[in-house]
């Protein structure tokens, strides 16, 4: 059966530049803990969700290759520096390309890409966030969540990349840990809603208390 | 956060729940539960099924006069008695009432903890807490699972049955689950036991039926393939009966062979996966196993249908091949359960002390093969009853009903000598005689058999035994629906 079986791939795009120091960076490393352990124990994200991490502050990179959840490490994360956002989506573009499978003649590809961004501010690479913002449009095979985190995060910029962006209004420890418990319920969600009404919407569970949907 | 909230009942009774963040939430109802942890309390996610009054009215009739786990004296399903209330109660989660306070939601008594994983139910997960779906136990995440935890042939073929009879009690009704899936079921191997739960989507005659989402895998391909119609289109298929048969189908075949019966290597559309598994799943799908469509089968299957026995063969051929774009042909659940009943009886158990199946079905004495480890079956470990019922209106003629594969320690109970009982939720679970062997010889112990009659005419009374041997024939009882019984031994 797992030869059959396709993956769902899931990006994390997350936001380590200076005013991550401290709690909020440590909440997000609790964060990753706890969204891998509650996937884990679900049967149908821990057989179809793979995970990467890729972060930002100055510059971006992929921190963690797109991994099935039983051999997923764990990333070091620092924070320091500015918010190469932009940067960061020019990485998920290469990801996506290089690392989710196509459907072929000969090959099941994989579901669609869940992406969910953290971020508290606003970019910092305008130019090369422009372009980004273009080319991740015109690739436009996956559902892209962005979540705007405390007082100093621009909506505005998450709008260009996606219709959907909640917003938290404080970077408490509290709020991060609902954050990546929502994420954990929305890939569950996701891994059991796969196959419905191909092109739809995603469905994704209600937001957190305290969450804001930015229309 | 933890704290205490208050529901209040349809009947006006408070139930104190507690509150938590993130409660365990499914595509339709998030889940408390009252501080004692025998109830659960559930809301639905989208509030504005509070005001639906469809679905009060539905709930109304779930809990009251369709309620196969509460007697009709006490209220429930017509005709249903006592002890088919009790039987049922174990095999439902079934709602014991509405909340009305703080908005709409359920009460259901919560699942027996058998039905949760602990400590020691994986090396490598933390599992504990985590309820039992059943795709833990059919899919590749069974890896995880330590050995015991996964039972064996044996106990996934129980669940099976249990499930069958399960369902066939719902339709018996008139209703319809909806929404049966790995989700919905949940199983313990360990003990072969398994509990149906989600009751409140049910179908139930003469209500709106509830637009279920369904679970990918186990919707029926004609609902998938109609999903993209709008709602109120008189095109669109929407679940009922015959889309549980597919459902119910899917979940056996899950358990008897851990494999999905559909998940194949077939490639149906190259433009994206989504389209590719609609089609997989609706208006294209193939059973891996279609003798005349091989174009989904997999290169390696392993163990296949036809190493079930032939009743369980007919029956995923019906399933999977006859039915599974034409409703009407698919298995009633009463097929299955008979089927499996039949097939119960002849599981035989696999001497390879490794062979994690334990026992399989052994369906062709001729190349006795336990086909999951293919360890060769000793001739002269084959002993089986034979046994035949009265021909209604011909006197002295009888015909075959069903053959028993004979293992050390076995019980037989009131299904296996008379022609009138069936292994259902009435029949009364007392052995009536025991088999077991030494030095190569096997005997018949009579438990509370009046008028068991040995091959030798000699009246076997209860607490005595006789030898079985092969080729000699004996009445169970002086019932008149008696068998007769007759034994074959290395063949």
């Amino acid at each position: 059966m797992s030869d059959f079986s396709r993956r769902l791939p899931v990006y994390l795009l997350l936001d380590c530049s200076g005013s991550m120091t401290g709690e909020p960076i440590e909440a997000v490393r609790q964060g990753i803990k706890a969204l891998l352990s509650e996937l884990k124990s679900d049967p149908q994200a821990l057989e179809t969700a793979y995970i990467s991490v890729i972060t930002f502050d100055s510059s971006a990179r992929q921190t963690s290759p797109l991994t099935e959840l039983m051999l997923f490490k764990e990333p070091q994360l620092k924070a320091s520096g500015a918010t190469a956002l932009g940067g960061a989506l020019n990485v998920l573009a290469d990801c996506i390309e290089n690392e989710v499978r196509k459907a072929t003649e000969t090959q099941k590809g994989d579901w669609k890409p869940l992406v969910f961004i953290l971020t508290d501010g606003s970019p910092t690479d305008t130019e090369e966030f422009r372009n980004a913002v273009q080319r991740i449009k015109s690739v436009k095979t996956a559902n892209i969540i962005a979540c705007a985190a405390g007082s100093n995060a621009k909506t505005e910029y998450l709008k260009q990349i996606t219709d959907n962006v909640l917003m938290m209004n404080t970077l408490s420890s509290g709020d991060l840990a609902s954050f990546f418990a929502w994420v954990s319920s929305s890939v569950k969600m996701s891994s059991q809603k796969l196959d419905e009404k191909p092109g739809g919407a995603i469905q994704l569970p209600p937001p957190p208390q305290g969450f804001v949907i930015v229309p | 956060m933890k704290r205490i909230a208050e529901a209040i009942l349809s009947d006006g009774t408070k139930l104190p729940y507690v509150i938590t963040d993130n409660p365990p939430a499914g595509g339709m109802k998030h889940t408390y539960f009252t501080p004692d942890k025998k109830f659960a309390v559930q809301f639905f996610n989208d509030s504005s099924h509070a005001n639906d009054i469809e679905l009060h009215k539905r709930m109304e009739y779930i809990i009251g006069k369709y309620n196969p786990t509460l007697s009709e004296k006490n209220g429930g399903a017509k005709g249903n008695t006592e002890e088919s209330a009790n039987y049922f109660s174990k095999r439902f989660c079934w709602p014991v009432s509405t909340v009305r306070y703080p908005e709409f939601g359920i009460v259901c008594p919560a699942y027996p903890p058998n039905f949760f994983f602990d400590e020691n139910s994986s090396e490598f997960i933390n599992l504990k807490g985590k309820d039992k779906r059943s795709n833990w136990f059919t899919s590749k995440n069974r890896k995880y699972l330590r050995d015991e935890e996964c039972g064996n042939f044996r106990s996934m073929l129980k669940m099976s049955l249990l499930l069958a009879r399960s369902v066939r009690r719902l339709h018996q009704a008139g209703l319809a689950h909806a929404d049966l899936s790995c989700n919905n079921v949940l199983i313990d191997p360990k003990s072969g036991q398994c509990v149906v739960i989600d009751i409140d989507s049910l179908v139930v005659p003469g209500i709106f039926p509830p637009e279920v989402a369904g679970t990918r895998g186990y919707i029926a391909p004609e609902v998938l393939a109609t999903s993209m119609l709008p709602s109120g289109d008189s095109r669109r298929k929407l679940p009922s009966s015959y889309t549980d048969l597919h459902a119910l189908a899917v979940l056996i075949y899950e358990y008897l062979l851990l494999r999905h019966p559909l998940m194949g290597p077939k490639i149906y559309s190259k433009n994206s996966a989504e389209e590719d598994d609609f089609l997989a799943m609706g208006s294209k799908a193939t059973f891996i196993e279609n003798p005349f469509d091989t174009s989904n089968r997999p290169d390696e299957l392993g163990v296949v249908i036809k190493d079930l026995g032939e009743p369980l063969e007919k029956l995923f051929i019906q399933a999977f091949v006859n039915g599974l774009h034409n409703p009407e042909e698919r298995p009633s659940a009463m097929e299955w359960e008979k089927a499996l009943a039949k097939t119960w009886n002849l599981l035989h158990k696999c001497e390879n002390p490794d062979c994690l199946a334990e026992w399989f079905i052994l369906h062709d004495t001729k190349n006795p093969v336990c086909p999951f480890c293919r360890h060769n079956v000793r001739r002269d470990s084959i002993v089986r009853l034979h046994l035949k019922s009265k021909l209604k209106g011909k006197n002295g003629q009888w015909t075959d009903c069903g053959t028993v594969d004979l293992h050390d320690k076995m019980q037989l109970y009131k299904w296996h000598v008379l022609s009138n009982v069936f292994p259902n939720e009435k029949a009364e679970r007392t052995p009536v005689a025991d088999i077991y062997t030494s030095n190569q010889q096997w005997f018949f112990v009579n438990r509370c058999l009046k008028g068991l009659t040995s091959p030798e005419g000699f009246i076997i009374p209860a607490g005595h035994q006789f030898e079985l041997k092969d080729g000699s024939v004996f009445r169970a009882s002086d019932d008149e629906n008696s068998l007769l019984i007759s034994v074959t031994k290395g063949k």
